[in-house]
């Protein structure tokens, strides 16, 4: 039957063995790697995991100018380019968002231009940041912050739209609010929810975005990493820094979901 | 939906576990299986009977993208179960893969290509896990790769500004050898990672950021040509003979049946290539049919890039390299020895020539069977 409930336990149980049978499938294929190339590093195994984790924690450079390790290296540039990207592509999309969302004379001008570029894939527009803005900590940023933008910004309007009645506005104004209060108080409170949500999505489309990029231009951080390792084909790093990103994504999911439960408990109900 | 009970109790019970763990294992075949009947027709050791299968996975390079041509000549099938002129000759089923050069390296580190194209540094890597034969040298670069900067004049300038290129390649290899050459330290020149594509549209578009480059062909070409302020600093003419272009068969491949046949078959097309090249009446039909395989590029720049990516058009030549006292004793030390400096490998490969226990193995057996051959 469809739908049909289980228990916990075996929901439970059920989850652990997908990973149990995951990590065997992983296991079978690594052991048949291994049986046409003992010295195989494509799909390596424990040894080669323990050999991979520590040439990425061993910090670098000399002892006069000690150079932290690879992984920090790496994380801390890719993690600095996207939050900072995330953060002012929310900022600017809920900004111009809210405000097309409140007047129409604003709506009417950028509406087909954000629905048109948030069109295009991102990733396509690549070799325009290039050109335009350069190869430095700007370019990623800029990146990510427009990729996410065009997106973001017609979600947040359409949500208004949808979402936000004319009687609620028109009660506001009767009972003597002005705009500021009528855009803080009904617009952005009804929309905060959806705008959390949108943020959860658009992880995944900045990091497929600044991945690319660093793998093109980037003399450092986690895209640099697996195009260089996987090259040689460290494929013990390249496997660790997926599952990094598996776990951060992971994480960055709960954290905004927690924000919204705690910011907007009538959400859920 | 459902006609019976039995059914019912079937759909409940988790068939997809059971499925997972099946698919899982299909396809675990191992590949390449060759028939085993050999009896001595035609050229040395060729099999007769059904051929076998072997992959060469190939990038455009001027001297790679010779494979590529040799498709459309006829002389090989790049698909399987079809063969060209010489794979009939040499009874063997040859595979061409036309990839980027990253997948190149990466299909034949995990065996998913019998032989690759590749240049002597990047040889080193994979041959670490799987030993490797150097079969046929097909090209030294003697200027097709470049350091290229806009504003700066001499390399008195250039020091302390970084340079943009592909951070453990030949463009590294070659910025810091150059720089030794010319008694300079390589400290004082900062190198960072870029795509040479982008690092060369940077240039064009005059980022500031990036003021040098090193980049190899057609990125050198365009670059000079397409950024009127830009200078060439050095090039790889200063270092020939150092930077080599080859193909790479794997021993186990090699080891397999029909494996020296299909050497043969690779060493016998480039060479076949080679004298369309050489034969005025069809030299430039063949030029401009490399060019269309690499980059686009029209006959006259193909002319430039073949003076700088200079071919080792017959057999002796590349015998003659493989041969030099310079090339065996101070250049693959010297490149082995930047790759264990720059990472690329933990622990350096043995080498060898003419010694089939190295894991890296020039060896010369099949050149010269070639030769004897005419």
């Amino acid at each position: 039957m469809i739908r049909r409930p289980i228990p916990r336990w075996l929901i439970i149980l059920l989850g652990i063995l997908g990973v149990v049978s995951l990590l065997a499938v992983y296991g079978g294929l690594s052991y048949r790697q291994s049986v046409i190339n003992e010295k195989q590093k494509v799909i390596p195994g424990l040894q080669a995991f323990r050999d991979g984790v520590s040439r990425m924690t061993t910090a670098q450079g000399t002892e006069e100018t000690p150079k932290p390790s690879m992984l920090v290296t790496d994380l801390r540039a890719t993690y600095w380019r996207l939050f900072l990207g995330i953060g002012l592509g929310v900022v600017l999309s809920v900004v111009v968002g809210i405000a097309m969302g409140a007047y129409r004379w604003i709506a009417a001008p950028l509406a087909p231009i954000i629905s048109f570029f948030a069109k295009i894939p991102p990733t396509a527009m690549l070799p325009i940041y290039f050109v335009l803005v350069g190869s430095d900590q700007t370019m990623f940023t800029t990146m990510v912050a427009l990729g996410i933008f065009f997106t973001m910004a017609q979600s947040v309007y359409l949500a208004i739209v949808n979402d936000v009645k004319d009687e609620a506005i028109d009660k506001a104004y009767t009972l003597g609010a002005s705009d500021p209060e009528i855009i803080y108080e009904v617009i952005w409170k009804q929309v905060l929810p959806p705008i959390l949500d949108n943020i959860r999505l658009q992880i995944g489309p900045a990091m497929i975005f600044l991945l690319a990029a660093e793998m093109l231009v980037g003399a450092e951080g986690m895209g640099y990493r697996i195009r260089m390792e996987s090259r040689v084909l460290n494929m013990s790093i390249v496997y660790i820094y997926l599952c990094i990103f598996g776990f951060t994504g992971l994480l960055g999911d709960w954290c905004l979901l927690w924000l919204r439960k705690k910011l907007c408990p009538w959400y859920d109900r | 939906m459902f006609h019976n009970n039995n059914e019912k109790i079937m759909m409940k019970r988790h068939w997809i576990l059971v499925c997972l763990f099946g698919a899982a294992f299909v396809g675990c075949e191992p590949s390449n299986k060759s028939t085993p009947n050999s009896t001595g027709s035609g050229p040395a050791g060729v099999t007769s009977g059904k051929p076998a299968t072997f992959t060469l996975a190939w990038s455009e390079y001027p001297s790679w993208s010779v494979f590529g041509v040799a498709d459309e000549l006829g002389l090989l099938n790049k698909d399987a179960g079809k063969l060209g002129e010489l794979e009939k000759k040499w009874n063997v089923d040859i595979v061409l893969k036309g990839v980027d050069y990253d997948t190149c390296l990466q299909m034949y580190g995990s065996n998913t290509a019998d032989a690759v194209c590749i240049t002597n540094m990047d040889t080193l890597g994979p041959a670490t896990d799987r030993a490797s034969v150097a079969i046929l040298p097909t090209s030294t670069s003697v200027g097709a790769d470049a350091c290229i900067a806009v504003g700066v004049n001499d390399l008195d300038g250039l020091k302390g500004k970084t340079t943009r290129g592909l951070e453990r390649s030949v463009s590294q290899y070659a910025f810091e050898r150059i720089l030794i050459k010319k008694g300079l330290n390589p400290k004082d020149f900062p190198f960072s990672n870029m795509d040479p594509g982008a690092a060369a549209s940077a240039l064009q578009t005059g980022d500031t950021n990036v003021q040098s480059i090193m980049v190899w062909n057609p990125f050198v070409m365009q670059t000079l040509r397409d950024q009127p302020k830009s200078k060439k600093l050095f090039d790889s003419s200063e270092i020939p003979e150092e930077i080599i272009d080859m193909v790479v068969v794997g021993k186990d491949s090699l080891g397999k049946e029909g494996g020296k046949p299909f050497a043969s078959c690779i060493i016998d097309t480039f060479y076949a290539v080679n004298q369309r090249m050489a034969d005025p009446k069809t030299a430039d039909k063949t030029l401009v049919a490399i060019g269309a395989n690499f980059s686009s590029l029209g006959l006259e720049d193909m002319k430039q890039v073949v003076q700088q990516t200079r071919f080792y058009k017959s057999p002796e030549e590349a015998i003659k390299l493989l041969s030099s006292e310079e090339f065996r004793n101070k250049t693959m030390p010297a490149v082995a020895d930047f790759c264990v400096e720059h990472k690329i490998v933990e622990k350096k490969p043995t080498i060898g020539f003419d010694s089939p226990d190295s894991q890296v193995n020039f060896d010369t057996s099949f050149l010269k069977a070639m030769t004897s051959g005419k």
